[in-house]
């Protein structure tokens, strides 16, 4: 037995004696007010005890003794001797508990009934005496279903508030009343429960039955600034007359996100309504009363109903009256409910259910109050624990003169002193001299403004949490995040490493490319945790494993997206490193044509994966030799054609999604497309019916086609035999794409759209004939089931219309030449995905579609690098090996 | 070390409160109703005082006025700890010189949580 324990007892039963004697002397001595109140505090004092230990049976007795100590103490019930030997037999009952405790540990199980019995007696001494006084009666409040969760005893304090609209109340009383439980659920997903395949929202929809439903955001909500928009922050609020089975069965996911309380029928009882006036007097009130005392309900429902007719329905004293019909048809033996409300009509305030349910005690100690303190709860608690006692502080500054007599320096002081205390224990100590000059003031003109003024000024920075920049010391009290930090998912290091002066490492290269690597393995090899829950669950049938699994996948797939994001920014350099070349570049070059440039950078800042700079350099070189040598014109024929002298050229990168766009645009001569066509038909690239309907926009495309150069002199500038192919190549090769759009006599726009990074590949699986194959999601459009009757075959080749455009389809087992058809659903759809191939939309027919995957993609090599179709493989989470399609080449 | 002292008439609740206040570092001395703690409080003075309502002989309230008025030593903080909840409690309370009113029971988290922000220990 602990030594609390021991104390409890030791002392109790000292008091039990004390309370014995007490009573003895009041029965020579009944009127003795010292010893009434001495007797009172006894009583008090050993109920307040027991209610640091979880014995339910010994508190309801001492609770009982202790309202009717204080009734006697207060003269509203006179001392007697069947009183004394209430009280008498009573603390005996606690004595027979206590030899228990100290022999067994606990109480016994059969004592609670007994209790009951005791409390009642003794309250029903109380009642008695005094007409207006309910008489106490026992609403239990059952728990709810043995396994079910967050099964305990609740008291009236711990119900809910429930603002319902009266029919829906009346509903539920009705429901509660005919036996079928009504619980009040609230369903609190995790926070991170999007990570874990769950859905919050479709599961709270679910519940049947639902009367009343609501969602509030829970108390970790933050700031919108703050807000994670991947965490959960909300609570789903019920009240449902279902089954207790089935709400099991529907939360038997997440039940520790459930909190379910059966709500007592009473509880429902809640008049509604205007208060501002009431057509009710005293004299209705106890002569209904007085028809309630006669047992005469038909007269007590008469009286209302015809005072129902002479008052307005939306008072809240014809709510009232609405619902004590309600009690005496359901409830017709529960008088004490049925008074407490018409009482209720005197005040017009709701009456307190729980005076009548006094039976119900809550401790929220546990059993055996070892004290262990749990300090790693602290930082969740600390703020609000802050806030309560620097609003207990204003609070005391700000009672009215009347109430708080003088002001004694000791008090001053000592507000002073908790306010110091509080902004110490938070690391907030530089507060320390404002708070102490505020109390200077304060002793001076003995008065609590001072105090009071600063303590406003603090508290309007603080209870919003915002984070403004004269404010700089908030942001590390609470470590949440800054403005700037809006970016999701990263940690709040980030912010507060930026925040101190930006130092440098320097680290060879190849160091960071390996790091880079393991870390994309990483990523991959975490995809194998999912494979490993599945199989948890399907093959060896432990679905709790397997929740847990999927748990943990959530937690470490966060952290490795983190880890890459984390060194994708180291590997991270800003486009400048290409567009530092290019002043003196353009310079040179005009000069040497002779031409006037204005060279105008835009987006420097914006960064890239470094090896996509990299491999990007020599394009873009390429690329602005181009727009000066064919592009620009001489000063003499721009001013010819009403332009200005010296050409513009703009050149600006810009960040769009995970892409960046590289812009180059001049206002040149522009590219004209007859001329493309005919240089095409004469190298051969294109036949003469091409010729003929080529659209504009697809001739200035085909300075993109291998061997095409259109200068007429091949300059030492642009015609190096390094066409505008080579450009587009280089650029595929980091999975960009490059476009070019030209007016003639206007200029010419050249855009590259390029990845932030090329490490870790994002595809999308799906099955054909029986195999998996991986596709680039960056050329994935959309996925699309297309009924068979909507194919139609237009010269051999099969096409569907996708909301009105004609998209041409193509087998994927006809494109691995595997001859066989591909296979619809039930339905006789196909699965078809929409790819874009060099600018136009490409309907794939595969079997079926799977998930997307993060995967590191491999090149081919070795004989299979001559395999076009495919742009490499890639190991899976399970260890198989995907092949990855090039759809670019195999269509 | 910080020195707290505990006014109770409760036994148990004066080493429940010991309990955890010990565990968390703090000097723990007891006083039994108000006249035994302005005696221990006017001779030394303690950091924090934790204060029950109903005692005998000098109840909370009493032992709180009279003890600041005592000019001197009287800046400590105290917690007044109660079993009535209303609003009227704890604004005589917070005008008898309390500058925190609590209601039984109270959680050892609790307790020890308000401590160190009255006295501004960092947990």
């Amino acid at each position: 037995m602990n030594s609390l324990l021991e104390q409890f007892l030791s002392e109790a039963r000292d008091f039990l004696q004390g309370i014995g004697e007490k009573l003895m002397q009041l029965e020579s001595d009944p009127t003795s007010t010292p010893l009434m109140t001495e007797l009172f505090r006894f009583v008090h004092t050993l109920k307040g005890n027991s209610g640091l230990f979880d014995f339910p049976e010994m508190t309801r007795v001492l609770h009982a003794s202790e309202d009717l100590m204080d009734a006697v103490r207060n003269g509203r019930v006179g001392y007697s001797q069947k009183l004394a030997d209430e009280l008498l037999e009573a603390m005996d009952f606690v004595g027979v508990l206590m030899d228990e405790i100290e022999a067994e540990g606990e109480i016994g199980k059969n004592h609670a009934t007994t209790a009951t019995e005791l409390a009642q007696a003794l309250r029903s001494l109380i009642s008695d005496s005094k007409v207006s006084t309910p008489v106490a009666e026992q609403v239990s409040i059952d728990s709810f279903s043995e396994d079910g969760p967050a099964v305990k005893a609740i008291s009236w304090d711990e119900l809910p508030t429930l603002n319902l609209a009266e029919t829906v109340a009346i509903e539920l009383y009705r429901c509660a009343i005919n036996g079928d439980a009504v619980f009040w659920i609230e369903y609190t997903p995790e926070p991170e429960c999007f990570f874990k395949g769950e859905d919050p929202f479709f599961l709270a929809r679910q519940v049947p039955d639902n009367a009343w439903r609501n969602a509030i955001l829970n108390n970790t909500a933050s700031s919108l600034v703050e807000m994670d928009v991947f965490s959960s922050q909300l609570v789903f609020q019920f009240l449902t007359s279902a089954p207790a089975e089935e709400l099991d069965d529907l939360f038997r996911y997440v039940p520790d996100q459930i909190h379910r309380i059966e709500i007592p029928a009473l509880a429902f009882v809640k008049p509604i309504g205007n208060t501002d006036e009431s057509v009710i007097d005293d004299d209705f009130i106890n002569n209904t009363l007085l028809l309630l005392e006669n047992d005469d309900l038909d007269g007590v429902a008469r009286t209302i109903k015809t005072m129902l007719e002479l008052s307005a329905p939306e008072l809240w004293s014809s709510s009232a009256l609405r619902w004590v019909l309600q009690l005496i048809e359901l409830e017709p033996q529960n008088k004490a409910a049925q008074r407490l409300l018409l009482e209720s009509l005197r005040t017009l305030t709701p009456p307190d259910w729980s005076t009548l349910t006094h039976s119900v005690q809550i401790n929220s100690i546990t059993t055996n109050p070892v004290i262990s303190v749990d300090i790693s709860e602290f930082p969740e608690t600390l703020l609000r624990d802050f806030h309560t006692v620097i609003n207990a502080q204003r609070e005391i500054l700000s009672l009215p003169a009347n109430t708080s007599g003088e002001w004694s320096v000791g008090r001053l002081k000592s507000v002073a002193v908790s306010l110091i205390g509080c902004y110490r224990a938070i690391n907030q100590a530089h507060e320390v001299e404002a708070i102490d000059a505020a109390l200077q003031n304060a002793l001076a003109e003995n008065s609590p403004t001072p105090l009071l003024t600063w303590l406003e000024s603090a508290l309007t920075n603080v209870p919003e949490l915002t984070v403004t920049e004269e404010d700089p010391q908030i942001a590390t009290i609470f470590p949440v995040a800054t403005q700037n930090e809006v970016k999701f998912g990263r940690r709040v290091e980030d912010t507060t490493a930026a925040a101190t002066a930006s130092k440098t490492l320097k680290v060879d290269q190849d160091k960071i490319d390996r790091l880079m690597n393991l870390i994309g393995e990483m990523v991959v090899a975490k995809n194998a945790l999912p494979y490993l829950a599945n199989r948890a669950e399907t093959v060896f049938g432990v679905r709790d494993l397997a929740r847990e699994i999927k748990a943990q996948y959530a937690v470490i797939n966060r952290v490795a997206e983190e880890m890459q994001d984390t060194i994708m920014q180291v590997r991270m350099m800003p486009v400048s490193f290409i567009f530092q070349r290019f002043p003196r570049m353009v310079r040179d070059i005009s000069r040497k044509l002779g031409k006037e440039v204005e060279l105008v950078l835009e987006g420097e800042t914006t960064e890239a994966d470094k090896n996509i700079i990299e491999a990007l350099s020599d394009p873009l070189i390429h690329i602005v030799r181009n727009s000066l040598d064919h592009g620009l014109e001489q000063p003499d024929v721009r001013l010819a054609a009403g332009k200005n002298a010296a050409g513009k050229l703009l050149i600006r990168a810009s960040q769009e999604s995970d892409r960046v766009l590289i812009e180059i645009i001049d206002d040149g001569k522009g590219i004209n497309p007859d001329v493309i066509k005919h240089k095409a038909y004469e190298k051969g690239l294109i036949d003469e019916a091409t010729l003929e309907r080529i659209s504009d926009q697809d001739a200035v495309n085909l300075v993109f086609a291998a061997g095409f150069s259109t200068a007429d002199v091949i300059s030492d500038l642009s015609g190096r035999g390094v066409g505008m192919d080579v450009v587009r190549s280089a650029v595929e090769k980091v999975n960009g794409t490059v476009g070019i759009e030209s007016e003639v006599g206007k200029g010419t726009r050249l855009y590259l759209s390029l990845p932030l990074s090329m490490a870790v590949t994002n595809v999308m699986i799906i099955q054909s004939n029986q195999q998996i194959f991986g596709v680039p999601m960056d050329i994935v459009v959309e996925t699309v089931r297309v009924p068979s009757i909507h194919i139609q075959r237009i010269k051999q080749k099969q096409t569907t219309v996708l909301r009105g455009r004609i998209v041409p389809l193509l087998s994927l087992n006809d494109l691995l030449a595997s001859n066989v058809a591909q296979l619809p659903n039930e339905d006789n759809e196909f699965a078809t995905l929409i790819v874009r191939v060099h600018g136009e939309h490409v309907g794939i027919l595969v079997d079926e579609f799977r998930e997307t995957v993060d995967i590191i993609l491999k090149p081919m090599t070795g004989i299979l690098g001559g395999l076009a179709g495919y742009s490499g493989a890639a190991l899976l989470g399970d260890g198989s090996v995907l092949m990855v399609l090039n759809p670019r080449e195999l269509i | 070390m910080k020195h707290i002292l505990v006014i109770d008439d409760a036994a148990t609740v004066r080493l429940y409160h010991r309990n955890i206040l010990e565990t968390a570092g703090y000097s723990v001395s007891e006083a039994i109703n108000g006249i035994e703690a302005l005696e221990k409080a006017l001779v030394k003075s303690y950091d924090l005082y934790v204060v029950d309502v109903n005692m005998p002989k000098l109840d909370g309230y009493g032992f709180l006025k009279e003890f600041r008025r005592h000019e001197d030593i009287t800046q400590a903080p105290a917690i007044m700890v109660s079993t009535e909840a209303g609003t009227h409690d704890k604004a005589l309370g917070y005008a008898a010189g309390a500058n925190l009113y609590l209601t039984k029971p109270i959680k050892p988290n609790e307790l020890l949580s308000y401590t160190r922000l009255l006295l501004g220990d960092v947990a």
